[in-house]
């Protein structure tokens, strides 16, 4: 590698050079980073973020955006917790992930039927979606918390997708790794994957040239919503409670996962292997931060900049290869 | 003509250029004359708009001299350059739709101006210096394109401009819309500003200018009086070669009824029935916004227009989106490359797949082998130049853009194409390429609908030829009987 290839490197790459830097300095600083404890801290939060952002590298890749998943997460894991004990745990899931698809579908019906075929309305349309889906939630509940109980089963799913392991691994870090190889195999390798960046690459174009522009649509936020409920699902079974407002705040760590990861905001570019760096990278971020003493406020403030940072880098690019 | 005033508003001397792996402009040199009318012509990527951009200040020179109204030019912004007289108008036009005429006029500039009451008084003034009526209240989203050319032109005058570099500005422009602009460019020059004339149009050139400029492959090859030159020098000066005809023979292979539309109605089109022959080339002829347009999509799909009736080979078919007109062998190249037909950021090779994308596919997964040997299939019989397929169409010149969007439509040898402005914005070389295209196809038993503003374009290469006013089918032609002025006053029949 010759110096100026390293340059250029660094430059297109600096949020993660950036994040790396901190890492090591961290490291340095703070013996407890490379501890076995904290890196298995690191994977907790992982694992419902990471679902999200799969489900909205989709959406961002073709053109659009979904605010409504805090929304999502609230209400599937409202809905799943209460029902373990009435119905059961598997069929709680089961309902609890159709939730979730119902909403990703209301979701394209709006967009599609009301027109919102731009991304900035598309951005309205979902932010009044996640209001919506959060206020069911809190009347389902009376805005109550609802606690994870197993109190009819001596195994329970639950139990096993917050705390068991495959072997070395999590059972979060395999639901992950399964999600991850079917939404990657769609992207790269079938028809309905290419339409999605075809889609956010230029909807008009792609819609006259014989791709079902409307029914990626509906694909997307169908699997942005199954994704969703798989997260509310991974993160109720973590802290063993469902509170109506538990997913806020999630659906813009998500679209930073994503952005950063390197899938362009305004559609076409995009992968979801990307966005597990993207994903990996934000969470070390503020566990870096964390460890460093930095106040939350800041915290929140840098994830602002890192946004903007890295959407300025991508406007900045020059490609001369196409996607 | 007026004699040609001797003094030069603008010298540009041995001027170079290079972006990463071009070079642009090559030691380009030119003297435009106060006063004159100085038209520059050359295919895409012959570096007029590089030129252009130099000179507005969008981009810096790397070499050479550059001499404005007595004043040396180094390195100046595009508000600079348009304080010390000079300014372009773009082909893209840099309005603000959502703002009245006389703010756009003034944009920017509004306290210097005294305010809103200011700005209005100021514009009248300046449209009606110009001969033009338009409200200065108008919001500009509801104008014309001539309309909008018109604001532009006044906003040049607005700043006192000395030179105006007009870019392409007939392109979408109609023909009379295009007498309007000509008037306008005459008094402009009476009032002693020059005017520098890029148009792909070598009519227009021969119709007002005083000078052309011949540019290719980013050098000068010549600058004559307009007397001093030939149609046939000026193209064969801008190919680098001898054109024999601009269009070929005309086709003539037509057979059987293959298509039949009826009562297409729309809040545009009012009961319009047309039929199309196999083999034949169908000329629609009419203005912007007459409904010429409206019909294909219609037609295509791309518009849902309920209650139509389409017969193909005698048989009702349903066509309510694009994919099932693409199922039943109709193709579309659409009226904006840019906007309708390209994925810019894509690589040609994902362009020219895109409508072949469902052949391609196998239980829902993509063969990308196949896919490839498809794009280097047309890419190869099109002869689209192109470093790769990998590359961005984007880098590739309008030519070769709409060369890879006809080979996506070919490679699923359509029964009927619709090519809408096929050639708008193309050089003369890759013009005649698709014209050949087009005789292919009908050749081997395609029938095309063809649109387009030129109207010698529709003429050579049709078998049969409609006019559209107003949303009405107004009349039917036979290129060969009928005169150009016959078919434009059915185009006009309002």
């Amino acid at each position: 590698m010759t110096t100026q290839s390293i340059i250029s490197f660094i430059r297109n790459n600096l949020i993660i050079v950036g994040i790396f830097i901190l890492a090591i300095i961290t490291a340095i600083v703070e013996p407890n980073f490379l501890t076995t404890e904290n890196l298995q801290n690191i994977m907790r939060q992982f694992g419902p973020l990471i679902m999200l952002s799969l489900g909205m590298t989709f959406i961002i890749m073709g053109g659009f955006i979904d605010l409504s998943v805090g929304g999502i997460i609230s209400l599937v894991a409202v809905v799943t917790v209460s029902l373990i004990d009435p119905i059961g745990q598997v069929a709680a899931l089961l309902v609890g992930i159709t939730v979730g698809l119902i909403c990703g579908l209301i979701n394209s019906f709006l967009i599609i039927k009301g027109g919102a075929l731009k991304q900035a309305e598309a951005l309205f349309l979902t932010y009044g979606m996640s209001v919506v889906y959060t206020a069911i939630a809190l009347i389902y509940t009376g805005a109550a918390s609802v606690f994870l109980s197993y109190s009819k089963t001596s195994f329970s799913i639950f139990t096993a997708i917050g705390e068991g392991f495959v072997g070395p691994v999590s059972v979060t870090f395999v639901i992950f790794m399964v999600c991850l190889l079917i939404l990657y195999i769609i992207e790269s390798r079938t028809y309905i994957g290419r339409s999605i960046s075809l889609t956010g690459g230029n909807m008009t174009a792609a819609r006259l040239a014989g791709i079902p522009t409307e029914r990626t649509i509906v694909f997307i936020y169908a699997v942005c919503g199954i994704m969703a409920a798989i997260g509310a699902v991974v993160l109720a079974s973590r802290v063993t409670i469902a509170s109506p407002i538990m997913g806020k705040g999630y659906e813009t760590q998500a679209i930073l996962a994503v952005v950063v990861g390197g899938t362009a905001l305004l559609g076409g570019k995009g992968s979801v292997i990307r966005t597990v760096i993207g994903t990996l990278l934000i969470i070390m971020m503020s566990n870096c931060l964390n460890l460093l003493g930095v106040t939350t406020y800041i915290q929140y403030m840098l994830r602002g900049a890192i946004l903007i940072l890295a959407i300025w880098l991508d406007n900045r690019k020059q490609y001369s290869e196409g996607y | 003509m007026d004699k040609t005033p001797s003094e030069p508003i603008l010298e540009i001397k041995t001027v170079s250029k290079s972006f990463p792996g071009v070079k642009a402009l090559d030691k380009v040199s030119l003297e435009v004359f106060r006063g004159a009318i100085h038209g520059i012509v050359g295919e895409n990527g012959a570096g007029k708009s590089t030129l252009m951009k130099i000179l507005s200040g969008v981009y810096q020179k790397d070499s050479g001299e550059i001499i404005f109204d007595g004043n040396k030019i180094e390195k100046i912004t595009p508000i600079e350059s348009m304080k010390m007289g000079l300014s372009i108008i773009y082909q893209e036009l840099n309005l603000v739709n959502t703002m009245t005429v006389g703010e756009n006029i003034f944009l920017g500039r509004f306290s210097e101006m005294g305010g809103r009451k200011g700005v209005h008084t100021k514009a009248r003034m300046l449209l009606d210096s110009i001969g033009c009526k338009i409200d200065t209240q108008k919001e500009v989203s509801e104008l014309s394109v001539s309309d909008k050319q018109m604001i532009e032109i006044a906003k040049a005058l607005s700043f006192d401009s000395k030179l105006i570099i007009m870019d392409e500005p007939s392109s979408s422009l109609t023909a009379d819309e295009m007498k309007e602009l000509i008037k306008i460019i005459h008094d402009l020059k009476n009032k002693g500003i020059s005017i520098i004339y890029i148009s792909h149009k070598l009519d227009e050139i021969f119709d007002f200018c005083d000078v052309v400029t011949v540019m290719r492959d980013g050098h000068m090859i010549d600058t004559r009086d307009i007397s001093a030159i030939t149609r046939n020098e000026m193209i064969s000066m801008m190919v680098g070669r001898t054109i024999e005809n601009e269009y070929p023979p005309r086709p003539n292979y037509v057979g059987e009824t293959i298509l039949e539309v009826e009562n297409v109605n729309t809040k545009i089109l009012k009961n319009v029935h047309l039929n199309l022959r196999k083999g034949e080339i169908l000329g629609f002829v009419g203005l912007v916004g007459s409904g010429r347009t409206e019909i294909v999509r219609a037609i295509f799909g791309a518009d849902n227009v309920k209650n139509k009736s389409i017969k193909l080979d005698g048989k009702s078919i349903n066509i309510n989106n694009p994919i099932d007109a693409i199922n039943h062998g109709f193709a579309m190249v659409p009226e904006d490359r840019k906007i309708q037909g390209l994925l810019l950021q894509f690589s040609v090779e994902k362009n020219i797949s895109l409508a072949s994308l469902g052949e391609l596919t196998y239980y829902g997964f993509l063969n990308e082998k196949e896919e490839k040997a498809i794009s280097e299939r047309q890419i190869r019989s099109l002869n689209i130049k192109t470093p790769s397929g990998k590359t961005r169409i984007q880098m590739l010149s309008g030519g070769n853009q709409q060369k890879a969007i006809l080979g996506r439509w070919l490679e699923l040898k359509p029964k009927i194409l619709v090519l809408d402005e096929p050639t708008k914005g193309i050089d003369v070389g890759a013009k005649y390429e698709i014209y050949m295209l087009m005789k292919q196809i009908v050749e081997n038993g395609g029938s095309i609908i063809l649109i387009s503003s030129e109207l010698p374009e529709v003429l050579n290469m049709s078998n049969r030829v409609i006019t559209i006013c107003n949303g009405r089918i107004t009349g039917e032609f036979d290129p060969l009987q009928a005169s150009a002025d016959e078919i434009m006053e059915k185009a006009f029949e309002f």
